[in-house]
């Protein structure tokens, strides 16, 4: 058996200084949860109710649906990689969470398993939404 | 675990076989065994690549039909960078090995990933 891999628990690290290195701390986040799925498999009991891939494609579909920030035009306060922290922050912190057994089956097989989850988190932000609305920050009359 | 030990039975079974072929004959056949057996560890093995592509349809959805050769690169099939990782996350939970991230960045086709898996199997210790 390969190590087994435990989830280090680092503070909040420094900001990522550009869209490269956020992006590779999205690949190291997406590879941290996947090697805790045997653990998080373990602690659940989910060995009959769903296999490892799927929950690898769910974490996948999770990260996708977030995918769409990177343009920097749609947000010109804040800059790109510090939205993509924030991003990584609230999974980093509901890995930690589950690996913790600080959530239950049930929230578990909700979330992740069945369907698409909870009804609030179907669909990524704005698509299907009218020109009416996308265009309603920007300006009345276009 | 049962499939851990297939896999793991598989990879030792060739190595076994030629060191005892090449400890019974002679001398002078002992140069060409030894240069078959160089040549088996470098090419990954066509069962290696046959389960990397069956990963690899699967992870990306592709028809039971779609041609893999082993030179396909993930891009060329449609996955994004997300997608590769992915793969590359499937393949160690098959292997049952752990793939570093500088060697994760220079996988680009189907056989880069089974040569990789190959050499992480063979300095794997012994289970």
């Amino acid at each position: 058996m390969a190590a087994p891999f435990t989830l280090r628990k680092i503070g909040v690290p420094p900001n990522s200084a550009n869209l490269t290195e956020a992006r590779r701390r999205v690949f190291d986040f997406f590879r941290a949860a996947c090697r805790s799925l045997p653990t998080v498999m373990d602690i659940y009991n989910l060995q009959d109710v769903v296999a490892p891939s799927q929950l690898r494609f769910a974490i996948s579909a999770q990260i996708r649906n977030n995918a769409h920030v990177t343009d920097p035009k749609a947000l010109p306060l804040i800059s790109v990689s510090l939205v993509i922290d924030l991003l990584l922050f609230k999974g980093m912190e509901e890995l930690t969470d589950i690996v913790d057994h600080a959530k239950q089956r049930h929230h578990i097989i909700g979330q992740y398993v069945v369907g698409e989850g909870l009804v609030q988190n179907t669909g990524s932000k704005d698509q299907g939404k009218s020109d009416f609305l996308k265009n309603f920050y920007t300006s009345n009359y276009v | 675990m049962a499939s851990l030990s297939a896999t793991s039975l598989s990879f030792k079974a060739p190595s076994i076989q030629s060191t005892r072929i090449s400890q019974s004959i002679s001398f002078g056949r002992f140069q060409s065994s030894k240069s078959l057996r160089l040549q088996i560890s470098c090419a990954a093995k066509p069962e290696t690549v046959q389960k990397v592509s069956d990963i690899v349809k699967e992870q990306l959805a592709l028809s039971a039909d779609t041609a893999l050769t082993a030179e396909s690169k993930f891009s060329a099939l449609g996955a994004d960078s997300l997608d590769t990782v992915e793969i590359v996350m499937a393949l160690e939970e098959k292997f049952n090995i752990s793939v570093e991230e500088a060697d994760a960045q220079n996988i680009t086709t189907i056989q880069e990933a089974a040569d990789l898996i190959e050499d992480l199997v063979q300095k794997k210790p012994a289970a």
